[in-house]
């Protein structure tokens, strides 16, 4: 089950970290980062 | 290279940062704070020397044992069921750092629900832990969550049926080991910890089991003491003698149909006399202002003072606060008074203790004068 919902997270952080780079608004961007800390902690289940 | 992808990496870089940074404090909360036991320690075991499913796992914790020289009856407290609600955790260290057994066997777990203690509560803005000043210099205790850490346990049901029961609860209680009593061998791992509780009572044939809680100062349930229909002789023993201390705590019978909690279902499914005791804590409650070690340790929150005044609450809340040393010296008191009752109750299962400070000194001198 965990595998499983790592996998999840890894799926959408590679899918933010794709966003944050194509994105050509720096607000989005931003926006993209804040929600990039969370989740990367979470796949490395620190938090 | 592009405008916005120099953005893009500078963000990278900058969120790297805040992620090792915030990951380091959050990796430390994972770390066991050092306990120095009394030369009375007999040996720590582990919840999984109980129940094996346990070994390796984050719910896996260190089982206290004290034993006199004289054989008596046992006495099992537990601390750290939840990690936001300190005077538990603290009164059980306290107990391991100062006790002395002379009958009987004493078991303390100062962390029962040790997965919580690695994580706060999302958006409750508490701090990971406190700071308590002793003859040693100052020593640092954890502020955890009420449940386990989402890492260890996912994910949470819409529905936390408890199995014992069928009772239906909201499903982030999944992860609250004081609704997981008795707990399962094939369960969770909440209620795996619980099932270790319960077969550590069940093996070492334990004769009292006090859980130690704190509640918020508008909650009903508190400065009080919940019994079970069995121990409910001991409880009234020990309330009566707390209150010839001036010591204010109440009587609660623990309810038939709710649940899960420990003084309901350590009651019907072994023969222990539960127990559990709550005192007041403004640094978990609605009402409070800003959340801070300060407020954990002090207990003095100005708008409680005037939910206080306004009759709002439950316990009295002036000026002076709930500071933890006085929730501790509750707590110590509770377990000497329960003990005392038990003894009058169960002669020739006596279980005599020493070494743990009075309500008045630990009020007077603090708790860190008690720690080492």
């Amino acid at each position: 089950m965990t595998l499983i919902y790592r996998l999840i997270i890894l799926l959408l952080v590679t899918v933010f970290i794709k966003m944050l780079y194509s994105e050509k608004n720096i607000q989005n961007q931003i926006n993209i980062s804040l929600v990039l800390i969370p989740l990367v902690m979470r796949l490395l289940m620190i938090k | 290279m592009g405008k916005h992808r120099i953005i893009a990496i500078i963000l990278t870089g900058v969120m790297t940062l805040v992620i090792i940074f915030t990951g380091r404090e959050f990796k430390d909360m994972h770390a066991d704070i050092p306990i120095f036991p009394s030369d009375d320690l007999a040996e720590v075991k582990m919840l999984s020397d109980y129940f094996e499913g346990l070994k390796n796992t984050p719910g896996d914790t260190q089982v206290y044992v004290f034993e006199g020289e004289e054989e008596g009856g046992s006495v099992l407290i537990l601390g750290g069921t939840h990690p936001n609600e300190p005077s538990s955790n603290l009164t059980s260290i306290l107990f391991v750092e100062n006790l002395k057994v002379d009958k009987g066997r004493v078991f303390v777990i100062t962390e029962s629900n040790k997965s919580a203690f690695t994580h706060n509560d999302p958006q409750e803005g508490s701090p990971h832990g406190y700071y308590i000043e002793t003859a040693s210099g100052q020593r640092f205790f954890k502020y955890g969550s009420r449940a386990t850490n989402p890492i260890h346990q996912w994910p949470d049901p819409d529905v936390y049926v408890h199995a014992s029961s069928g009772q239906q609860l909201s499903g982030s209680e999944t992860r609250n080991l004081n609704r997981a009593y008795p707990g399962r061998e094939d369960g969770t791992l909440t209620e795996k910890v619980a099932y270790g509780i319960t077969s550590l009572i069940n093996k070492e044939q334990i004769d009292l089991t006090i859980d130690l809680h704190e509640a918020s100062p508008e909650y009903p349930v508190i400065n009080a003491m919940v019994a079970h229909e069995t121990s409910a002789d001991i409880a009234s023993f020990a309330i009566l003698e707390m209150q010839f201390q001036s010591i204010e705590i109440a009587l609660e019978m623990s309810p038939k149909n709710l649940h899960g909690l420990s003084h309901r279902e350590l009651g019907d499914f072994t023969e222990t006399y539960p127990l559990l005791m709550e005192t007041a804590n403004p640094a978990q409650g609605r009402l409070r202002g800003a959340t801070s070690a300060e407020l954990i340790v002090e207990g003095i929150d100005p708008i409680y003072e005037k939910a206080g005044n306004a009759g709002f609450l439950f316990v009295k809340f002036d000026e002076n606060g709930h500071p933890l040393n006085e929730r501790v010296a509750r707590h110590t008191t509770g377990i000497i008074e329960i003990v005392k009752a038990f003894n009058c109750l169960n002669s020739g299962k006596e279980i005599i203790i020493g070494g743990i400070p009075g309500y008045d000194d630990m009020l007077q001198q603090g708790i860190g004068a008690y720690l080492r």
